[in-house]
């Protein structure tokens, strides 16, 4: 299952492992959340927390829901009717379409943006050069109503277009005050249109959308991953916001002895070394088997950052080829949980091409 | 070398590295007997900047015994080791700075909380010493004060302006923005700022007068001397000689020397500044007596009587009244001309000067050519003390 | 010709600052006319050639603690002065803690608005600081071309929502066009849409109120116009824009006049300000 609710200390292992003939539908990974919940340990016991609300519809009146109302009755230029919201394949309702915009914003690095959605869920994929891969998964339970018609729905429109239309109000951070969603999409050849309310204020919008590129399979399995480190995403951040630009690779160590983790950058004027031993208390996790050196495009992780600066809790494992795969979670406005990914290959891979 | 800072020490390293990144683009070390010196220059070589921190200043202190060792370095690169200004009193619990001369490396490590370990290998020249001859305590003038009082004043000038004027006399002291050229000054706002001498600790004028530097070395001081609490004091003797501005307290020492703009240059902008007399200006009563009869603008009644300006008009004749400024465009710049007909006149006897100068390099005379106006002042008359590998060719 | 105004009062200070750096953020340079009882910063672009234009008044008793002023003659007691509203701001940002702050006019290399503020201290003197803002004093022959703009004899008037939403949309609708089409009718209703090959967004507002413009025949909409119909104008949005971004002071009324296709007339009242601004629509 591509989404499915988190509820294991091992949570960022999204790897597909299972046999899930869903899962192949995107291609290949899969899924954070394949395992069914264990009971829950340590860090990731809030996450089953957040479907309460969707399992009690009915008590909870959502103010996503009179987007539907409100385009009928104040909109007459807009013909929308419930015969029209029938033809829809995939509607989706959020009451503060932030949860949405924010972690879009996490995978913002180029304008072009696969979205998939199935009745797990919405993941939105982004790459660049075809080697550095992000993809930004929002579950079925986040949305207050999530209706899919087919299997796989998917399309393709500019992130950058649809970011400034969910925030179109400004994206307010005061509390109290939020943009109610609700998006639809009648199918291939349609747009991909928005309803977007706050204080009574309602704007429309419809972005057109294109038939969607298959993603690259970056083949990132669990059972090959070499290395794998949990961190608190604070002690990152720190590094990231000091990393020398002028280094044209991130080069990344892991090891289970000394340097254990250790983050390099050999820029203009020298290099610099991070090192984060295993028993800090910003590692939550700490599993190595073997030294392993890799390098990485500056360029491609930069906008990781983004990513990173969201999140909470951040795991990075390298497999046997040395491919990276960031796994950053991150907590929503109402405290639900979702993550992002981000693939790169290593540098000396794709100078040997 | 080997040393190790700790605690809040590590913050006032950062903020003197931060403070000289302001003067030029290099920094240079040298560690030596009586501390670590850090000193920093301007490509024009009209700014001058050392910290001196004591072996008291740090928790451990070596340097190599029987050697000198000097070295220069690309100041961007010491800065980045401290990127995180803000938050490193929070997350650096110490900074150890080694030397490894067969690498050719200077080695920052920051001992971070939660164990990180941040180590910066950075690369250096040799470099010869770098030292400007000041000697600021044979200054006739020395204001001591507070940071605050300076932050306080600097505030009121924008950042587009480069230069200030200051000016003294027993009682006061002015600020003034310096503003270069004349077709610049038609449209420059000036401000001017006086303080009375007892906002000052220290309020010591043997020679009255003015003198003009750059504002972008002070702002970077200011920024150490805030964050330290350590007062300032000021030093200087006449326009053309250099002021210093210092900052010291019991385990550091900087020194902030700038050049200032010769006699012949301050005299001019004084004049250019139309009814300002040159001696240190009018009195500080002015505010609370304004004279009304002094803001009547002159050229107003050199107007035509003009049509009736409360209907539009369109008669022939008024057009051909004002074809000469038909615009309040037009009129501006005929204003303007006739000003620049007054500061000709004013300024024929400085006709054969070469166009305004900006500031001399004052110290180092490597890159100065020796000039009559320069001997007149003993400060500058030193030899060569330092060279720069610009002017030394260094092929490593 | 004389002018000097003294101001005491740290709210009004504050709000004459707010009102010069909204005027700044509009425009580069304007006209400040000074009469007996008020001040106007006037903008006339030619509307003809795009450009946009700009009043705004204030009365001196709302802000002055003291006012005097003389103008070129008794019989036309006004100054008129060309103005980097910029500059004044500047200086009057620096001063915002002063006990007192005077402006007025001066003679010095150039004639000059000088603020001048006398700065708390902890000694016993007095700290002063002065800024001397040039300014270019206009020739009475000129001064026709600064009069109120007329009132347009617009299509449609609309009370505005509030202008920090307004903004809001506009920022964003900015990001993905260059137009905007600004629509409203006599029921209250005002759309904001731009469409591009990649988007369409409109946003819609309701229940805004159109302002009763009284009996005067000459400024009220046309009785005969069918209430739901839209009027409209395409503007650009960087002027748009600008009027909203420049916005420090939260008007107590602002209201919107449309000219089909032909203006959009931008008014914000507040205590005894008053800003008019008109963007002329482009095809």
């Amino acid at each position: 299952m591509l989404l499915a609710p988190v509820a294991n200390s091992d949570m960022l292992d999204t790897t597909s492992t299972t046999t899930s003939t869903t899962t192949w539908q995107f291609g290949r990974s899969s899924g954070v959340l394949d395992r069914a919940a264990k009971p829950l340990e340590g860090l990731y016991a809030c996450a089953n927390s957040t479907s309460v609300a969707r399992r009690n519809p009915e008590v909870v009146v959502f103010r996503s829901a009179f987007l539907q109302n409100i385009s009928i009755d104040t909109m007459p230029l807009l013909t929308q009717s419930q015969a029209d919201d029938e033809e829809y394949v995939l509607v989706a309702s959020l009451d503060n379409a932030r949860n949405l915009s924010n972690i879009l914003k996490a995978i913002t690095f180029k304008d072009h943006a696969i979205f998939s959605a199935t009745p797990n869920g919405l993941k939105v994929t982004v790459e660049d050069s075809k080697c550095m891969q992000a993809n930004a998964f929002i579950q079925a339970e986040i949305f207050q109503e999530f209706t899919i018609k087919e299997d796989l729905v998917g399309f393709q429109v500019n992130l950058t277009v649809l970011l400034d239309c969910l925030n179109i109000f400004g994206g307010s951070t005061v509390p109290g005050v939020s943009t109610a969603l609700r998006m639809c999409y009648k199918g291939y050849g349609y747009p991909l249109t928005l309803f977007l309310e706050e204080g009574g204020v309602v704007t429309v919008c419809k972005i057109n959308t294109q038939e969607p590129e298959e993603p690259i399979d970056f083949e990132f399995c669990s059972s090959n991953v070499t290395n794998k480190v949990i961190l608190l995403s604070e002690s990152l951040k720190e590094a990231f916001s000091e990393l020398d630009m002028t280094s044209e690779v991130l080069q990344i160590t892991m090891s289970p002895n000394q340097p254990y983790f250790r983050l390099s950058t050999f820029g203009n004027s020298g290099n610099a070394h991070y090192d984060y031993p295993k028993d800090s208390d910003m590692m939550e996790l700490f599993k190595c088997t073997k030294t392993q050196t890799n390098r990485y495009k500056m360029s491609l992780l930069k906008p990781s950052t983004k990513a990173l600066a969201l999140s909470c809790k951040v795991s990075v494992r390298t497999d046997s080829r040395g491919f990276l795969s960031l796994q950053y979670l991150v907590r929503n406005d109402d405290g639900q949980i979702c993550f992002v990914e981000y693939y790169c290959c290593p540098d000396e891979e794709v100078e040997e091409e | 070398m080997d040393c190790v800072v700790t605690g809040g020490n590590v913050k006032v390293l950062a903020k003197a590295i931060h403070s000289l990144s302001r003067i030029g683009e290099e920094l240079y070390v040298e560690p030596q007997e009586d501390g670590l010196a850090l000193r920093s220059v301007n490509s024009s070589r009209s700014a001058y900047a050392c910290f001196l921190f004591a072996p008291l200043f740090f928790s451990r202190f070596t340097t190599p015994s029987g050697q000198t060792f000097r070295c220069k370095m690309a100041i961007k690169s010491v800065q980045a080791v401290f990127r995180s200004l803000a938050s490193l009193e929070k997350t650096v619990e110490k900074c150890h700075i080694q030397l490894d001369e067969q690498k050719n490396r200077l080695t920052f490590t920051l001992h971070c909380k939660h164990g990180l370990l941040k180590t910066h290998n950075l690369s250096f020249q040799d470099s010869e010493s770098l030292q400007a001859v000041f000697d600021k305590d044979s200054c006739a003038n020395e204001f001591r004060s507070q940071p605050r009082l300076l932050v306080d004043t600097v505030i009121h000038f924008p950042q587009s302006v480069d230069e200030v004027t200051v000016s003294v006399n027993d009682e006061r002291m002015w600020f003034r923005n310096h503003v270069e050229d004349e077709a610049e000054q038609a449209r420059a706002m000036l401000t001017e700022l006086c303080l009375a001498s007892d906002e000052f600790d220290h309020f010591a004028v043997k020679s009255h007068g003015s003198i003009t530097f750059c504002l972008k070395e002070l702002r970077g001081l200011l920024v150490f001397a805030e964050s330290t609490g350590l007062p300032i004091t000021m030093y200087f003797d006449e326009p053309g000689s250099p002021v210093v501005l210092s900052v010291t307290d019991s385990v550091l020492e900087g020194n902030f020397v700038l050049a200032t703009l010769s006699e012949d240059a301050g005299h001019r902008k004084n004049n250019s500044r139309g009814g300002r007399s040159p001696q240190p200006p009018p009195p500080p009563d002015d505010f609370m007596n304004d004279d009304m009869d002094s803001f009547i603008i002159a050229m107003d009644t050199s107007m035509a009587p003009g049509p009736s300006t409360s209907r539009p008009s369109t008669s022939r004749s008024d057009y051909s009244t004002c074809s000469k400024q038909s615009t309040a465009a037009n009129h501006r710049t005929r204003h303007r001309s006739e000003e620049e007909e007054e500061e000709e006149e004013d300024n024929t006897d400085d006709l054969d000067r070469p166009p305004n100068k900006k500031f001399c390099s004052l110290f180092f005379g490597s890159v100065l050519p020796p000039s009559s106006q320069m001997t007149t002042q003993p400060v500058i008359s030193q030899e060569v003390l330092a060279s720069d590998s610009e002017d030394d060719p260094q092929d490593e | 010709m004389k002018f000097r105004g003294k101001i005491i009062d740290i709210a009004c200070l504050n709000h004459f600052t707010r009102v010069i750096t909204t005027i700044s953020k509009l425009t580069k340079t304007c006209v400040l006319r000074l009469t007996p009882d008020n001040l106007f910063f006037v903008l006339s672009e030619k509307v003809a050639n795009g450009g946009v234009s700009m009043w705004c008044e204030l009365s001196e008793a709302n802000f002055f603690d003291e006012y005097q002023m003389e103008g070129v003659s008794s019989e036309d007691n006004e100054i008129c002065l060309e103005v980097t509203p910029e500059n004044l701001s500047r200086a009057l940002k620096t001063v915002q803690n002063a006990k007192s702050v005077k402006v007025k006019l001066t003679k010095k290399h150039c004639p000059c608005l000088t603020v001048a503020a006398e700065l708390p201290t902890l000694s016993s003197s007095s700290r002063v600081v002065t800024h001397d803002v040039p300014v270019d004093v206009i020739p009475r022959r000129l001064w026709h071309e600064f009069k109120e703009p007329n009132m347009p004899d617009f299509d449609v008037s609309i009370y505005l929502p509030p202008l920090k939403t307004i903004k809001n949309v506009v920022d964003r609708m900015k990001n993905l066009s260059n137009f905007l089409v600004l629509e409203a009718n006599l029921s209250g209703e005002m759309n904001l849409k731009i469409e591009t090959d990649l988007v369409s967004v409109t946003t819609h507002f309701k229940d805004l109120g159109n302002p009763p413009w009284g009996e005067d025949a000459s400024q009220a909409p046309s009785q005969s116009r069918d209430p739901e119909a839209m009027v409209q104008a395409r503007v650009d949005i960087r002027k748009l824009q600008q009027f909203l971004m420049g916005q420090q002071v939260n008007p107590s009324k602002a209201m919107c006049n449309i000219v089909h296709e032909r203006v959009v007339h931008l008014i914000l009242l507040h205590e005894d300000v008053s800003l008019q601004y008109f963007i002329p629509a482009v095809a």
